[in-house]
């Protein structure tokens, strides 16, 4: 019999268990099987295949029913989800049904997920720009949070590292507060955007730059590229719907079948962790259990190192939901900081104009991007009454007017006998860094479990006065900037947009030196479980500005070098 | 490119035509509308009635019309799946009055009359729409935001149904799924446009 059961056990025993197959699980798994591990990759969503799972990337316009248009019964189902930017008639198989999946909201935040292989990389707004050295010295120098325990010396390689994989374009614009990368030939800018490019040099002496943002687009191929069965973007701007090219990066197209050609990957799709299982003789971890999502079935497997990728809040949820004798309160919180100091980006303010310049232009032909201005608030040094700052987009496109009165034939030729309008319209949107707090917090719910019996997340994230303020400043910096530039009826807009739908939320289980303040060391370590690894955004100490896939990348390649080595070492 | 921004591309690349609710339900912004089961749909005569009236705001000339491109059945769908019932009700009394005044067994002359008439109603109500949208801010945010006149629900569904569906992209652009690039490029007289 106990011949039986340890057969049993062997059958579920691996080197490595991911949870989780997203932007940061495809990389664990890349990375791990590629070192020769035999991983179990657990997702909790169905599996979505690259090409073939994507019903609706070649469709034409009459193709969908609605023709894109969302069914009110679809936005009733899914009042959280379907306010995403990215959600449509094309792209809801995407996201999950806000029925089956919920939580308590103490405040109001849209948590917007996706469920399936590949998570929200087949989803994502693609901008990858690198965090700089005054990123990750932002903490200490401006006392909060705790100080990163790494800096961009650690990451830069890894950085490096990622790019190259991934495919990402961008132009060498040597800028010390977002340092240049890997890149592939970047997009161009067009007329009026290259124009403010240019006056914001010559208004602010190179102090404000607006550069084309950085993307993971793959403008180029390269042999890397060609051998993950990837081409060159045809800037469909279509991307949501899954990339039949694979001109975009996504877990899908990249990681997981580059995982998957190795012979080491088990993908596990319909796999909800439920806790990962903590051995007080070993005083390590020793496995996951997971709730069949179609069986309802608890199952247990067992690997020597976890990597935890399930997304920012799930992995807090997972870890808080993973008690013990050694435990009581979640693994590896002996601090009581599991869960806190989350923040997210502030993307609710808006500014756009006219500018009556370059009448004889107009564009030709789709961009996957747009233009980027770095952050320029608080970088060298403080100068703000707030603390930190915020990134813009910047765009200009040239829209078009007919003489719509009437119906009939004159209606009809009108309509096709379009004029260029005799403005160009401009617009920015900021991406404000927000300050982690104790106050906004994550937590296990102590009554109302999911329909998997696990407790839901309680969440409580909100915007603070810093925010407020950094707001104020945005409209009043952007409008000078665009007055600078010549634009004209320039309007700002605050959207006042709940948390969340950024979805750039990040931290609860951050990294930092000290044990006493943080929950995982500079390795993506639990300080007290060392190994279990956490590389997604739940490590975050602070949030920068940079929409962050591309740093959880890189944190992810460079922990499971570490992890590697330290197994090798027999230190794990 | 943001979606709202390419949704404002299309609402310009058919001349603007897209009102604050069509843009929401393209973009189904904020999801806070209080909603009702929409129990929505048209009489034979009303189905025949809003043919018409589509064909004529689209009619076949060398390129196809509003009917050979499915448009009013692609309207009455749409207003079910996608409006919400004061718009569906304000559709339904807009097809009513025409009823009553017996448009349908108008002659050509009289029909254009009573479009002429419907469009020149449109006008205050247009105004008092716009009205209301400025002074309250962004109301297409809000539940009770102001509800379209029946003659601009019309006419934006048309040409919304008419540009969408195959036969009307195919006759009216060059249409390119695939752009492949994006360039400045220097404008010719009487460019044909290029949808993407």
């Amino acid at each position: 019999m106990s011949n039986l059961n340890i057969e049993a056990k062997k059958r579920r025993s691996y080197d490595a268990i991911v949870i989780g197959s997203g932007m940061s699980g495809g990389w664990a798994a890349k990375e791990l099987t590629g070192a020769g591990l035999r991983t179990l990759v657990l997702e909790r969503g169905r599996e979505v295949k690259h090409v073939e799972d994507y019903p609706t990337a070649m469709q034409q316009p009459w193709e969908l029913p609605h023709r894109g248009q969302t069914p009110t019964a679809l936005t009733k189902d899914n009042p959280v989800v379907s306010k995403c930017y990215a959600y449509g008639e094309a792209t809801s198989q995407f996201f999950v049904k806000d029925a089956e999946h919920p939580y308590v909201q103490e405040k109001p935040f849209d948590w917007i997920r996706g469920y399936q292989t590949g998570g929200k990389s087949l989803l994502w707004a693609r901008q990858t720009q690198r965090w700089s050295e005054f990123d990750f010295e932002g903490p200490a120098r401006d006392g909060f949070a705790v100080d990163w325990p790494i800096r961009y010396s650690d990451l830069a390689p890894w950085y490096s590292y990622v790019e190259r994989f991934a495919g990402i374009s961008g132009n060498l614009d040597g800028l010390p507060q977002l340092p240049d990368g890997e890149f592939l030939p970047p997009h161009q800018l067009n007329c009026v955007e290259q124009h403010f490019s240019d006056a914001m040099k010559k208004a602010y002496a190179g102090a404000r730059p607006m550069i084309i943002g950085r993307c993971a687009h793959i403008t180029q191929p390269q042999p890397i590229h060609l051998e993950q069965g990837r081409s060159k973007c045809a800037n469909r701007t279509l991307c949501e719907r899954g990339c039949p090219l694979g001109g975009y990066f996504s877990a899908n197209a990249s990681t997981l079948p580059w995982a998957a050609k190795t012979g080491k990957m088990t993908l596990r799709p319909h796999s909800v962790v439920h806790s990962i299982i903590y051995d007080e003789q070993k005083q390590k971890a020793v496995g996951v259990r997971i709730i069949d999502a179609n069986t309802k079935q608890m199952e247990e497997f067992y690997a020597k190192i976890i990597f935890l990728n399930a997304s920012a809040l799930n992995s807090n949820l997972v870890l808080l939901n993973s008690t013990s004798n050694r435990f009581p309160n979640g693994l590896g919180n002996d601090n009581g900081l599991l869960g806190k100091f989350i923040a997210f980006h502030n993307y609710r303010a808006g500014i756009n104009a006219e500018y009556e310049g370059f009448l004889d232009k107009t564009t030709a032909g789709n961009r996957p991007n747009s233009g980027y201005i770095p952050r320029f608030r608080n970088v060298f040094k403080q100068e703000t009454d707030f603390l930190r700052g915020y990134a813009s987009g910047f765009g200009a496109y040239r829209g078009k007017y007919e003489d719509q009165s009437g119906w009939g034939a004159d209606l009809k030729a009108n309509l096709l006998n379009s004029k260029h309008n005799p403005v160009w319209n401009v617009g920015s949107h900021m991406m404000g860094e927000t300050i982690p707090k104790e106050s906004n917090y994550v937590a296990l719910d102590k009554n109302q479990r999911d329909p998997w019996g696990i407790p839901q997340l309680r969440i409580s994230v909100d915007y603070d006065q810093n925010d407020v303020a950094m707001t104020k400043d945005f409209f009043e910096q952007l409008t000078e900037m665009y007055e600078k530039a010549g634009f004209r009826n320039i309007r700002t807009y605050d959207s006042n947009r709940t948390p969340g739908l950024d979805i750039h939320e990040m931290g609860g289980a951050r990294m930092g030196k000290d044990p006493k303040t943080s929950l995982l060391n500079g390795w993506n370590q639990l300080h007290h479980c060392k190994n279990v690894f956490v590389t997604d955004g739940a490590c975050m100490t602070s949030t920068a500005t940079q929409n962050p896939s591309l740093t959880y990348m890189a944190l992810t390649a460079r922990a499971a070098d570490y992890a590697i080595k330290e197994l090798k070492k027999r230190n794990l | 490119m943001e979606r709202r921004e390419a949704l404002n591309r299309v609402a310009l690349l058919l001349g603007g035509a897209f009102s604050g609710p069509t843009l929401l339900a393209l973009e189904r912004w904020e999801g806070k509308m209080p909603l009702q089961e929409a129990d929505f749909s048209l009489s034979s005569l009303e189905q025949a009635l809003l043919a018409e009236l589509s064909e004529m705001i689209i009619p076949r000339t060398d390129t196809p019309g509003a009917k050979d491109a499915g448009v009013p059945a692609f309207i009455e769908m749409m207003l079910k799946d996608c409006y919400y019932p004061r718009e569906q009700a304000v559709f339904t009394r807009g097809l009513q009055n025409l009823t009553k005044q017996g448009f349908l067994q108008k002659s050509a002359e009289q029909k254009k009359e009573i479009l002429l008439q419907l469009q020149q109603d449109n006008k205050p109500l247009m105004k008092a729409y716009s009205e209301e949208m400025a002074s309250r801010g962004n109301p297409i945010f809000v539940p009770d935001r102001p509800v379209l006149p029946f003659w601009r629900l019309l006419k934006e569904l048309t040409l919304l149904g008419y540009f969408t569906s195959e036969q009307g992209i195919k006759a009216s652009f060059e249409y390119h799924p695939t752009p492949g690039k994006f360039q400045a490029t220097k404008l010719k007289p009487g460019q044909k446009f290029i949808v993407y």
